[in-house]
């Protein structure tokens, strides 16, 4: 089976993961897509490991799995946060600062 | 039977300072458990971050690689971390009797800003795209936190989500990059890659032109290069001050650092098709920041923008991919700390005092009420500007220098340029400053913007306690000292650039 396959695959998912960010409000779904486009760096990883044939792609997927956990943590505890606040659960709403 | 077994060697002395910040984490953060104890996390942490800066300058001129070659020691990634913890130091003077610190408990607060700090170093040393993406998530994590610790203020949780979006997003695609250059030259290690890429002999494989350019977009987020740089005003602007100064310098600093090594070591020999990139977007910071900047009322957005301008101007030090390159970005980047000192330490001043928040009518009238305020914040915006007898300056003339030799002058025009606009906005401080009278006479102004019931109680005295004047008043000093006598810091800019070519 040729590499493309697999490359090209991580590329819809890194894509459908960028378009969710950019595109929908709730910052649950957002934390979501972000594991979207995380895993896309980790499927290409191991699949160019693969075509490499070395192993240091797929101890890198282990390493980025360790850290997209983090980010989730960290994420989900900032909603908690701004849940017991009582504000609104939505990115567009939350516009206090305005760029 | 036991296999015979032969543990790694492990360098510890070239490790101290990573491993005396790791200690400190650990021993501030149980500071939070024991009662008696909770006061004492400001000077532990000041303690540790001594005690690093102290081992850091022990290891001075040292190049070796450590763990593996995951990590490289040398002088820059000793100068670079010696910027992160100058600016960790100003950072918890500043943040005494920050509401934020009471939120968050103090343990934790201090524990999470040296785990930043610990990020930025072994970001410094990074040079293998596993550690490299390591460190760069142990530099953000604790800072999404920080900005978010402010948890009475609306904006302070608006700014951390914001940032933890918009900052995974930017690790999202530099981790995609990092697994195309992995595919392109089937290596992780940064020698690896630039012998991979070399091995191919060709310039152009798409697998690494794709991979440079997801790379360079992922650290552009970090660094807060223009087109992506959106959310810095407004995370500057949300996240409790002491954080703002902390990530506006330290962040930029190791972000640059391993931008260089990545594209002076692993990609150098790719230079031809990331040179004229890297160029449009440093004009186009320059560009963006300045002219953003000028409608600015908040002292911290306008800084924001500033910030967004200056790292455009410190990316044309990378542009030209040369050792007076690396030579002139190194020294910006300490001329900028200093300067962003000064500037923050002000601004944290004048919020506690008035009932301005971070508005520039904060620091109407400062000349005439508070003089030992006033200086620095002059200083560091003619510094920013880049007026002669000002680190500032210098920086900016090695940095054109070092364009106009490495055949980019066009990009050495914009900056000249920047400089000009950068005039009307940091000038408009310098005169709200030395020329309006003070906040108290024109009270007639309702006071409508920090006085909503989220705000913090004013400290009268705020603009004359000695932690906050002292750090504005050094850093202002190094900068007009660095100004007129620049010889010590260029050399110390000199042995960090060697160190790569």
């Amino acid at each position: 089976m040729a590499i493309e396959w697999y490359v090209v695959l991580s590329s819809l998912i890194f894509a459908v993961g960028a378009m969710g960010i950019l595109t929908r409000r709730s910052p649950i779904v957002i934390l979501l897509c972000l594991e979207l486009m995380l895993n896309a760096g980790n499927l290409a990883l191991i699949a160019f490991s693969r075509m490499v044939g070395n192993q240091e792609g797929q101890v890198f997927a282990l390493v980025v799995m360790v850290v997209a956990a983090c980010e989730v943590v960290i994420g989900l505890g900032i909603i908690v946060a701004i849940f017991r606040r009582k504000l609104p659960l939505d990115v567009d709403e939350l516009r206090e600062l305005q760029g | 039977m036991i296999a015979a077994f032969h543990a790694p060697d492990i360098y510890y002395a070239g490790l101290s300072p990573v491993i005396a910040l790791t200690v400190a984490i650990c021993v501030v953060l149980l500071t939070a458990v024991f009662q008696p104890l909770r006061r004492t996390a400001p000077a532990l942490t000041l303690i540790a971050l001594a005690t690093t800066a102290g081992l850091l300058i022990w290891q001075g001129g040292e190049e070796i690689d450590l763990v593996s070659g995951a990590l490289r020691l040398d002088d820059l990634a000793i100068a670079i971390s010696l910027i992160a913890v100058l600016s960790a130091a100003f950072a918890v003077l500043l943040s005494i009797r920050e509401p934020a610190v009471e939120q968050a408990g103090s343990g934790e607060y201090h524990a999470l800003l040296l785990g930043s700090v610990l990020g930025m170093a072994l970001l410094a040393q990074a040079q293998n795209l596993v550690s490299l993406f390591v460190a760069i998530e142990t530099l953000s994590i604790p800072l999404y936190i920080l900005c978010a610790t402010d948890l009475r203020r609306e904006r302070s949780l608006e700014a951390g989500l914001k940032y933890l979006i918009i900052g995974s997003l930017g690790s999202a695609t530099l981790l995609y990059g990092l697994a195309f250059l992995y595919g392109g030259s089937g290596s992780t290690d940064f020698a690896g890659i630039a012998a991979g890429i070399g091995q191919k002999g060709v310039t152009g494989d798409p697998l690494v032109l794709i991979g440079i350019a997801l790379a360079a977009v992922g650290l552009a987020f970090k660094t807060s290069i223009a087109p992506f740089h959106q959310w810095t005003p407004d995370v500057y602007q949300g996240a409790p001050t002491p954080i703002t100064g902390f990530m506006a310098v330290a962040t930029k600093a190791a972000a640059f650092a391993v931008f260089v090594r990545f594209f002076d070591v692993a990609l150098i020999s790719e230079a031809s098709e990331w040179q004229p990139a890297l160029a449009v977007l440093a004009a186009a910071s320059i560009v963006i920041g300045n002219v953003g900047a000028l409608g600015q009322s908040s002292l911290k957005r306008l800084l924001g923008y500033s910030g967004i301008a200056q790292a455009g101007y410190i990316l044309g030090g990378l542009v030209v991919a040369s050792e007076a390159g690396v030579n002139a970005l190194v020294f910006y980047l300490v001329a900028y700390a200093f300067m962003n000192f000064a500037a923050f330490a002000v601004v944290v001043a004048r919020e506690r005092e008035t009932i301005y928040g971070d508005d520039i009518r904060a620091v109407q009238g400062l000349g005439a009420e508070r003089p030992l305020l006033a200086w620095p914040l002059t200083i560091s915006m003619l510094g920013l500007a880049g007026l002669p007898a000002t680190a500032g300056f210098i920086g900016k003339l090695y940095l054109i220098e070092a364009l106009v030799e490495g055949d980019y002058t066009w990009l050495a025009v914009f900056i000249a340029v920047g400089t000009m606009i950068s005039l009307a906005y940091y000038l408009r401080v310098v005169a709200a400053m030395w020329m309006r009278p003070g906040g108290e006479t024109s009270a007639a102004a309702p006071a409508i913007v920090g006085a909503s019931p989220e705000a913090d109680p004013i400290d009268p005295e705020a603009g004359r306690r000695m932690y906050l004047v002292a750090p504005a008043l050094l850093a202002a000093a190094a900068v007009v000292i660095f100004g007129v006598i620049p010889q010590p810091l260029v050399e110390f800019a000199e042995h960090a650039g060697a160190s790569l070519f």
